[in-house]
């Protein structure tokens, strides 16, 4: 009886101490997250901060002084190339440790070792297209330039060390949460993080859809529908630049390339427009200063904690200034004494599949040339949180991993990937994209510039550039493969050499130009060229409108100041209803409209097309034209088990202006014959009875801010951790690029002279940590438009720079 | 004393231990020093919820309790306060539970030493 009362006595307090200290699904481990000594009080930081700091790091080969300003910006101070990257390892890994953790785990397929066994579909998907096996070459490439390497190891180096300082009260708060521990980091983890950036930024593929609707339609209509140059362009190379270079001879495409490719069965899913970014350059010519003003703002997924990390990298022949990933070392977007540079994406056509014949079921070999040819295969081991480890097998051809052989069920990311096919992506070639960085960071003019793009391979990128000798300068730049005109557009044959890859664009012959007549320069990830250039890069890029409407405004530009560049950024003017209102808005037929639809009529009438916060016109505008867009393309492009995309938003505003009277018009599901004005009225009434169901009467809940719901999500999207929602203006369509929660990660307006002047802001702050006041401090003036002085300094005692904080490494 | 001895050692030992050292202390002082089943729920109850309050306003307070504000919306509930006696609550709960436990643990052994 007694021995019982003992045993139970002690199995209590043990069971509840297990199920306190254990977690169970998602629920985190109770206890050991909110117990005030090791659990999350310990993350809420103090708002006073220490004001000197010493620290000993045996690694350094001398002693290092870290300022960090009222921002919380770590200004380093090295004495030599390994320190300073050593340094900003340590100071990346104190703020943002958790996030080079998790996004390098999510790059490299292993998000299940933390979450268990529900990301197992997203795991195996990042392993089967490729990305460690893409970061593994690319580390070769980054092994073998003794600089690169130096500044790869010194960076791990330093987060290591920062790693090991570590107990289990100061982990950030997302690994107690999640419960897991911060493991060691690697240089691959350098490499994946820059693979990821390349899956973000081009690997998106829509030849599976337009393989389908040659099939379904032919070529003509491909041809008329989907056109290998817009019907509205503004290139970034201007018309009528010179190509001085004798291109090499273009591959000749195999003669059966538009053999029919079979196809599965997945939904239609409409295009949504991509990820993109604006930078531009003006020269002196148009400045006050006489000096020339670059810009730039890349449109990224926006997170808390923020993508970038801002930094200023000082050691002996570097000073540099701008914003680094956190877990790669360098300036990736930034400036120095002499020149500034920035980025937008070019979308390139660098990943293609290839159809394979497989000898039969084990895979291990495949038709190509006329002979079986072997597969090779790579063994994936996704280790899983609460549950045995699974072995992936992926077989791969000498194009690339074959990423499907069955098609996963309810994973979206799947959608566009067809079954047995191979892919060849650049993400997978051997390439070292930080030596670009690490000649940029130091580079000091144009053909600084120029050489460093030489080393760059992917995601390719529209680097633009300014220097304070009065160059200014633009280029397409990356890997890119010399394809015949459309390779890649449809899924090709993978048994026929002709449809390889057979050489590469010569890096000096990328789409280029230096000082045009215009005197500015700019991208918005619009076609890179026109239709002049000897090569082919891509058949579509991003829609025109976000980029005329910044060759508008800076061909009319004189005298400009930083201020007039940063009213700029966040112009919410849409190109798009300036072409497409004067068409529609005489179609609708006032007669037909209830009385809410007419206040909606009237509103979008006056509109002045600002895509401002408080325009209810914005609002209607926006659901209108997609409907519009719906009702045109929906019934012939959205076919039960064909995969395939609608034309172009381009193509759709063709139709529109010159065409409407096309058979495309007709909605082939009913027996009447619809009219654009039909479709059109529709669209509209549409556009207000849903606004009225989900808003109400016609008012102030409808405004543009109200109906966007702007915010800024934690990466792991944890609730309580985002942003609140922000009520401010701007769209996809327009330079101020906001949409819910993708837009302008970081903004930045460079003045060169004689001592360069930075301006910029990122919604969110620099600590990760959401205990920390400096986690989301910058949102606010980001999200008003405004810009903070940079602080650009000359030397660690630079009183110019409001200092808060001081942190000295020494060796002993 | 129960309530001193566990508030002090729990407080030097969480400094090097994780939490559920708690759970020792309050068992061992009571099963060592217990002197009544009443006692020995309560002490380590206050004393734990006290020590965990105590601390975690500490920390707390000089965020301006802007993390704890978080974890309230993480959790749903719409005060920081919340979060604060949940954390506070639970440990005092388990430490009482455990102080219980660890005095009629003596109990048990003892009455089986004097049956034998």
């Amino acid at each position: 009886m007694n021995k019982i009362k003992a045993l139970i006595c002690i199995v209590i307090p043990i069971l509840l101490t297990y199920a306190l200290n254990t977690k169970f699904g998602d629920t985190p481990p109770l206890l050991k997250f909110l117990n005030p000594f090791t659990g999350f009080w310990q993350n809420a930081e103090k708002n006073t901060v220490n004001p000197n700091r010493k620290i000993t790091l045996k690694a350094t080969y001398q002693n290092v002084d870290i300022a960090f300003d009222d921002r919380m910006i770590p200004h380093i101070f090295a004495q030599n190339d390994h320190d300073v990257y050593y340094a900003q390892g340590y100071v990346t890994a104190m703020h943002r440790l958790w996030q080079m953790d998790f996004q390098t785990r999510f790059a490299a397929g292993r998000i299940s070792e933390v979450v268990g066994k529900k990301a197992i579909e997203l795991d195996k998907y990042q392993r089967r297209m490729g990305m460690v096996y893409g970061a593994e070459k690319s580390l070769e490439g980054m092994m073998t330039d003794p600089k690169s390497k130096e500044m790869i190891l010194a960076y791990t180096a330093g987060i290591n060390d920062y790693i090991h300082s570590l107990t289990q009260a100061k982990l950030p708060i997302e690994y107690k949460l999640l419960d897991f521990k911060p493991e060691d980091w690697t240089p691959l983890k350098c490499a994946l993080l820059l693979k990821q950036m390349s899956a973000v930024l081009a690997m998106g593929s829509d030849e599976f859809y337009m393989t389908n609707i040659r099939k379904k339609f032919g070529t003509d209509v491909v041809k008329d529908l989907f056109p290998d140059y817009p019907f509205k362009e503004d290139p970034i190379i201007p018309v009528g630049t010179k190509w001085d270079f004798d291109p090499l001879p273009v591959p000749t495409p195999p003669a059966d390339a538009l053999k029919e490719m079979t196809t599965g069965n997945i939904e239609t899913k409409q295009k949504e427009e991509g990820i993109g970014s604006n930078n531009w350059a003006i020269s002196g010519a148009k400045t006050k200063s006489g000096y020339p003003i670059l810009a730039n703002d890349p449109h990224l997924d926006l997170t808390l904690p923020s993508i970038w990390y801002q930094i200023q990298l000082h050691a002996p022949g570097l000073n540099s200034y701008g914003v680094s990933l956190p877990g790669a070392p360098g300036v990736i977007i930034g400036f120095n004494q002499n020149i500034a540079w920035g980025v937008t994406n070019v979308a390139a056509d660098v990943l293609d599949f290839y159809e394979i014949k497989f000898k039969d079921n084990t895979h291990k070999s495949y038709w190509y040339n006329n002979e079986w040819k072997n597969t090779t295969t790579r063994l994936e081991k996704i280790l899983i949180r609460g549950s045995k480890a699974e072995i992936d097998t992926v077989y791969y051809t000498h194009q690339g991993p074959v990423v499907y052989l069955q098609k996963p069920e309810k994973f979206s990311k799947a959608q566009n990937i067809p079954i047995g096919n191979a892919l060849r992506w650049i993400a997978h070639d051997k390439s070292n994209e930080l030596k670009t960085f690490y000649l940029l960071n130091r580079g000091k003019n144009y053909n600084d510039y120029r050489k460093a793009l030489t080393y760059y391979t992917a995601p390719a990128q529209n680097f633009v550039f300014a220097s304070v000798d009065n160059d200014i300068a633009i280029t397409a730049n990356g890997k890119f493969p010399l394809k015949w005109k459309d390779q890649g557009k449809f899924i090709m044959d993978g048994s026929d050499p002709k449809n390889d890859w057979q050489g590469w664009i010569p890096a000096s012959q990328n789409p280029t130009v230096k000082n045009p007549p215009r005197n500015f320069v700019s991208s918005a990830n619009q076609s890179s060229t026109d239709q002049t250039y000897p090569y082919y890069i891509n058949w579509e890029f991003s829609p025109y409108e976000r980029a005329k409407r910044i060759n508008d405004r800076l061909t009319v530009m004189t005298n400009a100041t930083a201020d007039s560049i940063r009213t700029m950024q966040t112009d919410t003017y849409s190109i798009h209803a300036q072409n497409i209102l004067p068409a529609i808005l005489p179609l609708v037929d006032g007669s037909k409209l209830n009385a809410t639809q007419k206040e909606g009529f009237s509103l979008v009438s006056a509109w002045n097309k600002h895509y401002d916060a408080k325009e209810v016109a914005a609002s209607i505008f926006d659901l209108w034209t997609k409907r519009i867009q719906y009702n045109i393309w929906d019934d012939e492009f959205s076919v039960d088990g064909v995969p395939m995309r609608y034309p172009s938003r381009d193509r759709t505003v063709q139709l529109i202006l010159t065409q409407p009277d096309s058979k495309w018009v007709d909605n082939i599901k009913t027996p009447e014959k619809e009219t654009l004005s039909d479709l059109v009225n529709e669209a509209f009434k549409y556009s207000c009875d849903s606004l009225e169901r989900k808003y109400g009467p016609i008012g102030e809940r409808w405004q543009w801010a109200n109906f966007k719901h702007s915010n800024v999500p934690h990466l792991a999207k944890i609730p309580g951790f985002g942003s609140k929602t922000l009520m401010i203006g701007g769209g996809k369509m327009t330079i101020d690029a906001l949409s819910e929660s993708n837009g302008p990660s970081w903004r930045m307006v460079v003045e060169l002279g004689k001592t360069p002047k930075g301006h910029g802001v990122f919604p969110g702050g620099q600590s990760g940590n959401p205990g920390s006041k400096f986690y989301d401090n910058m949102i606010d003036t980001w999200a008003n438009g405004e810009l903070y002085d940079l602080f650009f300094m000359q030397s660690v005692d630079d009183p110019s720079a409001k200092i808060i904080s001081k942190l000295k490494i020494s060796k002993k | 004393m129960v309530f001193i001895v566990i508030l002090i050692a729990s407080y030097l030992l969480q400094m090097v231990l994780p939490w559920w050292i708690i759970v020792v202390i309050s068992f061992a002082t009571c099963g060592l020093i217990g002197k009544t089943g009443k006692i020995s729920l309560w002490s380590p109850f206050f004393a734990i919820l006290l020590l965990w309050t105590g601390m975690a306003l500490f920390k707390s307070l000089p965020n301006n309790n802007v993390l704890a504000l978080r974890v309230a919306g993480m959790l749903g509930v719409s005060s920081w306060i919340l979060v604060l006696a949940l954390s506070a609550m639970l440990g005092a709960f388990i430490a009482g539970v455990s102080g219980f436990c660890g005095y009629h643990f003596r109990k048990a052994v003892l009455t089986k030493k004097t049956n034998s």
